[in-house]
């Protein structure tokens, strides 16, 4: 994240300490918001799929999701539905990243992590336009951290109206 | 079982009086009163989910802490996320199956601490599994001296292990394990390593017998109208030699082989039985609550009644023969899956004492026979019902509805069931439902068609009423405690089947969506690179919920108290907190709706001396506290709530109690969502003395 010359590390990690700490303050003095509403934090509610990327993931679902999950995403005795309350629920007030690397690190059941970053993040997209989030402009990161910055919130934000 | 039950009784009747005379608590754990334990699954072999201990009750319960904790991850090669197990405390020790791997664990009931772990790995065999992750639970046998565990694997073998030390029993079977996919009296095929058949629930021991059923895939969308077959054995628990074994699909010349037409029992499979087993001890009788056969939705492979399947067997404990059996649901078309623990009760019906089993359903009735003859303790009559026209198919005229008790949750779709929160809502409910076919209990499933209907929309069925925690019975009060998903709705469509895809004619489906099948693992495997998916005919998503918002009327998920002697309701109540999409709704601003209940249908309830206890299906965020679930207790006579304990994720696995050194506790396992699975103990406060 920094470059870090050699030979200089104990000076420089210094000066980086102070950049933080005057960075902390002026944040929460609010001298950074000239940055603009890129800088607030997204939504699901906010576009962050694509309508073409949603497409993708929903042949990919099909191949490799539904036999459990359901052609519907309604679940099953042996996987948990992927759409209504209970589905919203249980991410409700997490991140994208949270429920990305759940996808990662368990499925599909027989083989998990044997998809793609990018087949997992269009299968997820493809979940977001069944649970009638809006689709936009750019699509949906297929990097845990990034995805990390997007807010799973089960109810439109009265904002957003 | 009668005289160990006296047995157990009585030292249950020493603790009530120890416990009344002793108050408070912190006095009873100067005397240490005998432990009072949780020896089976559900508490005992009658399936009550009953024990009569009140340290923790309705003055405290809110009080609870949590003494331990210990999380599943590390037993098995990756988390899991749906830990279903309820532990057993017996002797002194509590022991559980956990992880992706179904390890068993034992651990100091007190303070959670892992005395010894016991895993198998399987490779191949565990990996192509039907059923995997961890299981329900596992089986405890001692004659006093010996004392073993026994479990059955994802792999389906059966492991005995020696409960001190978590070693193979050498003695037992081969080294310690009877491979349960063979002495079936069939092949298993394609081959022992893939071949679909296992078992999820904990494994049933009775006067040195072991029960063991059989689990397979989902049913909805077979590859083939033949499958294994999931017949019932009993194993002598000493040597792991076959003692008997019950053709739930009678084989040729036994009773119930012409209830499957044009040969069909010879080829047709499944028929398992998956969840619990109930025995009578005393009178030597076994309780089988058999599933559907092969193919969830669709019979025309399997013409006629279809002996056993979804039909209560009782079978004798020593042979394994049929004693009696009713069959709830002729022909199966719903699966309506007997889905858990028949509960045996004794009762006193009209003046009369009446030893009774009492099985929960799916489709919300509870039927009550008398357990010697099968005969029903309120009439069951045929009823006709409505007769389908999905080609090929052939249906049963008549269905047995039982007259009482009424049904305890909904098993049909009715216009009048739609939301009505709003007018708004109500008409996109009625939208919705417009593209489907309605009725009540038993309407067929349909073809799915483009242009409607997409299907029957049932409820009560697959996923409806109550699955597998079952219900619990209070020998007090003669009451059932049963959860239900009063919300689970289950739309059925029929679609033909690719022959590429299945040989059967019709598969579960909805008209325009690709049929799938479960692909096993090593299929297609070669990573990053998946086969290009192939095409697609059109056909939009009918999300059967408003924006999260069930599409029909609350109650969404209740607990009910039947009363057995009268069969007749003593109360039901809404169990779980309002869902957050409703309360946080911007379209229900300002409307009063009482609590809801959630939509959700692997609720188990616990029953004490006077409190029924269950934890949530659902997370919510209230101002009363954080993102989580509650665990609930209600006052048994009344089902007013009483007090909640916070859990950092839904229960998903039933909870238990047992008592040691003086200390009532409580574990429960929690999971889902982001959260991986977890066994909580709790207990009172120290008082600080």
């Amino acid at each position: 994240m920094f470059h870090r010359p050699e030979g200089h590390d104990h000076v420089k990690m210094k000066n980086v300490a102070a950049i933080l700490v005057l960075a902390a303050l002026a944040s929460r003095f609010g001298l950074l918001r000239a940055q603009g509403p890129a800088a607030e934090s997204r939504t699901a509610w906010d576009g962050v799929y694509t309508e073409d990327q949603a497409k993708r993931g929903e042949l990919i679902y099909h191949k490799e999701c539904a036999a459990c999950h359901g052609d519907m995403l309604a679940g099953r005795e042996s996987a948990p539905p992927l759409t209504g309350g209970a589905f919203l629920a249980n991410w409700n007030g997490l991140t994208m990243g949270d429920l990305f690397d759940r996808i990662r690190k368990t499925m599909p059941q027989s083989a998990p992590g044997r998809l793609t970053r990018q087949q997992d993040a269009d299968i997820l997209a493809f979940m977001l336009s069944v649970n009638k989030f809006p689709a936009g402009k750019t699509e949906l990161y297929r990097q845990s951290e990034m995805l990390r910055e997007i807010r799973f919130e089960a109810t439109k934000p009265a904002s957003k109206k | 079982m009668r005289k160990k039950k006296l047995k157990r009784l009585d030292i249950l009747l020493f603790l009530f009086f120890v416990g009344l005379r002793c108050w408070p608590a912190s006095v009873c754990a100067q005397i240490h009163p005998q432990d009072t334990e949780w020896p089976s699954y559900a508490a005992d072999l009658a399936g009550t989910r009953y024990r009569p201990l009140d340290q923790i009750n309705a003055a405290n319960f809110s009080d609870l802490e949590i003494a331990w904790r210990i999380k599943t991850d590390n037993f098995g090669d990756r988390p899991e996320y749906k830990l279903e197990g309820t532990p057993l405390m017996v002797n002194g020790v509590l022991y559980a199956t956990a992880g992706s791997r179904r390890a068993v664990i034992a651990l100091d009931p007190a303070t959670g601490e892992l005395l010894w772990i016991h895993g198998e790995r399987e490779g191949k065999r565990g990996g192509s599994a039907p059923r995997q992750l961890s299981g329900r639970g596992l089986a405890y046998w001692s004659d006093g001296k010996e004392e073993r565990i026994l479990y059955v694997t994802p792999g389906f073998r059966l492991i005995c292990v020696d409960a001190k030390t978590g070693v193979r029993v050498p003695s037992f079977g081969d080294n310690g394990e009877v491979d349960l996919k063979v002495n079936d009296d069939q092949d298993i095929f394609p081959d022992l390593i893939t071949g679909e058949i296992g078992m999820q629930s904990a494994p049933v021991v009775a006067k040195d017998t072991v029960i063991i059923g059989a689990a397979f895939r989902e049913g909805m969308t077979p590859k083939s109208m033949r499958n294994n077959k999931g017949y019932v054995r009993g194993f002598d628990v000493r040597t792991g030699k076959r003692l008997w074994i019950f053709h739930t699909i009678p084989k040729k010349g036994e009773f119930g082989y012409d209830s499957w037409e044009k040969g069909s029992a010879e080829y047709t499979g499944n028929t398992g039985v998956w969840t619990q087993i109930t025995v009578d001890e005393q009178l030597g009788l076994v309780y089988l609550p058999v599933e559907s056969p092969t193919s969830d939705f669709y019979g025309g492979h399997r013409p006629g009644n279809n002996l056993f399947g979804e039909t209560l067997v009782c079978v004798d404990l020593k042979t394994g023969e049929r004693k009696w059996h009713f069959q709830l649901v002729h022909h199966p078309l719903w699966d309506m899956d007997i889905s858990s623990a028949p509960i045996l009760a004794d009762i006193t019906v009209d003046g009369k004492p009446v030893k009774a089993v009492a099985q929960p359903s799916k489709q919300g009735f509870l039927y009550v026979f008398d357990r010697l003859t099968g005969k029903p303790i309120w009439p069951i009559p045929e009823r006709p019902v409505e007769v389908g026209n999905v080609p090929g198919e052939w249906y049963s005229a008549t269905q047995p509805i039982p007259t009482k008790p009424a049904a305890y949750s909904r098993n049909g779709v009715s216009i009048d069931d739609l939301i009505d929160f709003t007018p708004a809502l109500r008409d996109r409910a009625m939208e919705i439902a417009s593209k489907y076919h309605l009725g009540p209990v038993f309407t067929p499933p349909t073809v799915s068609k483009l242009g409607g209907p997409l299907g029957t929309l049932t409820m009560g069925t697959a996923s409806g009423g109550t699955n597998w925690p079952g219900g619990s019975y209070d020998p007090e009060t003669h009451n059932v405690y049963v959860y239900a998903c009063n919300s689970c709705i289950e739309p059925i469509g029929l679609v033909p089947a690719p022959k590429e895809i299945s040989d059967l004619n019709y598969v579960a489906g909805t008209a325009g969506k690709e049929v799938q099948v479960l692909h096993g693992p090593g299929e297609n495997a070669g990573a990053d690179s998946p086969k290009p998916p192939t095409k697609r005919t059109g056909g939009g998503y009918v999300a059967l919920n408003l924006d999260g918002l069930p599409l029909v009327k609350p109650p969404y998920g209740t607990i009910t108290a039947i009363n057995l002697d009268k069969g007749e309701f003593v109360w039901q109540i809404a169990h779980g907190e309002t869902p957050d999409v409703v309360r946080n709704n911007e379209a229900l601003k300002g409307l009063n709706i009482p609590r809801t209940g959630q939509e959700t249908y692997n609720i188990g309830t616990l029953v004490t001396k006077t409190l029924i206890i269950a934890g949530e299906g659902h997370v919510t965020t209230t101002a009363d506290h954080p993102r989580g679930a509650m665990l609930r207790a209600y006052d048994k006579a009344t089902g007013k709530e009483v007090g909640a304990v916070y859990m950092p994720a839904p229960q998903t696995g039933s909870p238990m109690t047992y008592m040691v050194h003086g200390k009532q506790y409580i574990v429960v396992a929690v999971s889902g969502g982001p959260y991986s699975g977890e066994y909580i103990a709790y207990t009172l406060p120290s008082t600080g003395e």
